[in-house]
């Protein structure tokens, strides 16, 4: 027995993949395509893990067939307009062109194919598009294509593991520790290089319909690896935006690509089509722009706020109808017992949950990776929605497979495991289990709440100087009952320290706020007190990095020229 | 709140507490019948349902989410 199987369960690996959900699934393939022996960790089982294990409908590509809107360099355009201070373009050039052909290519082969029955694309435009980049598919079963592929390659899969902390050694990182959230085994996991792909941070921010699960995205999704990465010494960049969408009243679900990209029109209560006063797009402007438009007229007193789909011919709204179901396979469960039928009915809608997500489609926010998706941590690599670059689905798969290659290539150039600091596993193990010992104290689920009210109200859609002043000191006195949480068994246990991650997030995103003196993407950072977007100043990204126990504050300005091909 | 399971049809199969993204579903090993045991954890993914091979889980959304 080696000493570390003292702690608990120890497993080696070539390539560690944190996260098995869109991008950990590809980073997963690319690295045992490459050689590597890859081990791929979730909290769930990967054949439906994370935002999309239930299926998606969508994939935003240029196809170069011709049209000007529809090659690299529009793409590349679009993205530096609508998305311009946050995405970088030369990493987006590298990690998502770059990767593109061979993405569509891979759908294909592992049987699910972007393309209609009869062989063609059904393309549509929406949110800030310059032409029909989405191509509607049948993604119902594609995650657990992908996942049947990871395994087919030959990945370990270890399921119904949360991971709670980076190991590290001499500065770089050595592995991970995490326990089975069944068992309450200890995992210790060792690896050469890893892909960091735990997705974005839900459960932040108050929920409308006071449910905090019922998020946009996967609510088991908190911010583990920004939090870890972070913690590590890792840079993150992007965190101070607030992400919204608009969704039908009552759930929280993806549909809104769909509708506005079938020509569904948002109306006001008076019947009035109100998003070309926003927008020259209209009801196909940037989703910033609709969250805005919605928000405007509610608070106007033009509310509630509607979708009208009625004018759409029968064989629209069929195709409509198939492909919400596509990417929430629930929603028109929830339409038909709400009693609605859209082509005769309005869906009511309404401004969703708030997240920690990145202000486009085109690039998110976390951890911050360059154009091999590296993070600033030697040996750490990161895609999807945790990365400042990736998400959505096709730059997520682009990603997550560019991510898996680049971190193959350096377990290559790496002779041997890292040693494992022991005094490390002892402290992650001690931190972690303590609340499950603990007999009376607060709850993750009272814990959440606080931290959900205090960042809506102070890092919501009206943000000042001093409101997050505020809540900085709100979040230092939340920090201190990080001692008093309790959990009563390891499902708790869990999601204790998701609550922990989350507040981690806050913090991160309430620090760049205060930076970045300056409105961007509308209410996605809203500064009340510099309500104009100011590009001689703020072109560019909020940098964060541990430092001597401190956050370390940096500027990276960005550019937008098209770089050559 | 959702899913709803139906103990006739579920043969304890445990696919459904495998699936869920969200630790929701627990399967009672005893009784072999699946337990939605955190409901109010529930995000509507419906992987449940599409992978349940006996159709025994049907998706009712509460009227709080209904009717607000
Ligand atoms: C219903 C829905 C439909 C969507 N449809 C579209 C669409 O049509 N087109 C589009 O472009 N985008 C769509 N999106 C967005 C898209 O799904 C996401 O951008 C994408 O899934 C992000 O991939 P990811 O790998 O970063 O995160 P995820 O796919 O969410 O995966 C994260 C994984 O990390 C795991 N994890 C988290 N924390 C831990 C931890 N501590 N330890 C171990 N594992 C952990 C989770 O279990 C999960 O498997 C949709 C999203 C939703 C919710
Ligand atoms: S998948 Fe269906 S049959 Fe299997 S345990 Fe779940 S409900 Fe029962
Ligand atoms: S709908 Fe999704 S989250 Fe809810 S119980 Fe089923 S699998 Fe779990």
């Amino acid at each position: 027995m080696s000493s570390l199987e003292q702690y608990g369960k120890v497993f080696e690996t070539d390539v560690l993949v944190v996260g098995g959900g869109l991008a950990g699934v590809n980073a997963a393939i690319a690295a045992a395509e490459n050689g590597a022996k890859v081990t791929i960790v979730d909290k769930a089982a990967i054949e439906r893990s994370g935002s999309m294990g239930g299926g998606i409908d969508h994939f935003a590509a240029y196809l170069e067939t011709g049209e000007q809107w529809d090659t690299r360099q529009a793409y590349l355009a679009y993205a530096g307009k609508i998305a311009r201070g946050a995405v970088n373009l030369r990493v987006i050039d590298k990690i998502y062109c770059g990767e593109l052909p061979a993405a569509i290519e891979r759908l294909a082969r592992i049987g699910n194919p972007l393309t209609q029955p009869d062989g063609t694309y059904y393309r549509t435009q929406s949110l800030g598009q310059p032409g029909p980049y989405m191509i509607n598919f049948n993604g119902k079963h594609l995650k657990p294509r992908l996942a049947k592929e990871a395994r087919r390659t030959g990945c370990r899969v270890l399921e119904k593991v949360a991971v709670t902390d980076l190991l590290t050694s001499d500065g770089a990182v050595s592995g991970v520790i995490g326990f089975n959230i069944r068992t309450g085994e200890v995992i210790v996991i060792r690896a050469k290089a890893l892909v960091l792909s735990t997705g974005n941070t839900n459960r932040l921010f108050e929920n409308p319909t006071g449910l905090p699960f019922n998020t946009w995205q996967c609510p088991a999704d908190t911010g583990a690896a920004q939090s870890m990465a972070f913690r590590a010494g890792a840079a993150v960049a992007n965190m101070e935006y607030l992400r919204l969408t608009v969704v039908p009243k009552g759930f929280s679900a993806a549909g809104l690509n769909a509708l506005t990209g079938m020509g569904g029109k948002l109306l006001n209560a008076l019947g009035e089509e109100f998003m070309p006063r926003y927008h020259p797009a209209g009801n196909k402007a940037p989703r910033f722009k609709l969250v805005e438009g919605v928000l405007f007229e509610n608070q106007s007193g033009r509310g509630p706020v509607f979708m009208d789909c009625r004018h759409l011919s029968r064989e629209d709204l069929e195709h409509l109808n198939r492909t919400l179901g596509y990417d929430k396979d629930t929603l028109p469960d929830f339409i038909r017992q709400k009693g609605v039928d859209l082509s005769k009915d309005l869906l009511e809608l309404m401004v969703s949950e708030g997240m920690q997500s990145g202000p486009s489609e085109v690039c998110a926010s976390g951890i911050k990776i360059d154009e091999e998706c590296a993070s600033t941590l030697p040996a750490v690599y990161a895609a999807g929605d945790c990365a400042d670059q990736t998400r959505c689905c096709s730059p997520t798969i682009a990603g997550g497979y560019a991510a898996g290659k680049g971190a193959a290539k350096y377990a290559q150039s790496v002779a041997e495991l890292r040693p494992v600091d022991e005094e490390q596993i002892v402290n992650a193990k001690e931190r972690v289990f303590a609340p499950l010992k603990r007999e009376e104290g607060l709850s993750h689920r009272e814990f959440e709440d606080i931290l959900r009210k205090i960042l809506w109200e102070n890092l919501g859609v009206v943000r000042t100087d001093g409101s997050i002043r505020n809540a900085l000191s709100k979040l230092d006195k939340l920090e201190a009952y990080k001692d008093r949480l309790v959990a009563r068994n390891l499902h708790e246990l869990m999601r204790v320290n998701e609550a922990q991650e989350m507040l981690q997030v806050g913090r991160l995103s309430a620090v760049a706020s205060l930076h970045r003196k300056e409105t961007r993407f509308g209410v996605f950072h809203r500064r009340v007190d510099y309500p104009e977007t100011d590009d001689a100043n703020f072109c560019g990204q909020i940098v964060l990095q541990k430092r001597q126990g401190e956050v370390k504050v940096t500027f990276n300005p960005l550019t937008y020229e098209i770089p050559e091909a | 709140m959702p899913p709803r399971i139906d103990a006739a049809k579920c043969n304890g199969c445990g696919t459904c507490d495998r699936h869920c993204p969200i630790d929701v579903i627990e399967l009672d090993k005893g009784k072999r019948l699946a337990v939605v045991k955190y409901p109010d954890e529930c995000w509507h993914c419906g992987s449940c349902r599409l992978d349940c091979k006996e159709g025994a889980v049907e998706i009712v959304f509460p009227p709080r989410m209904l009717l607000v």
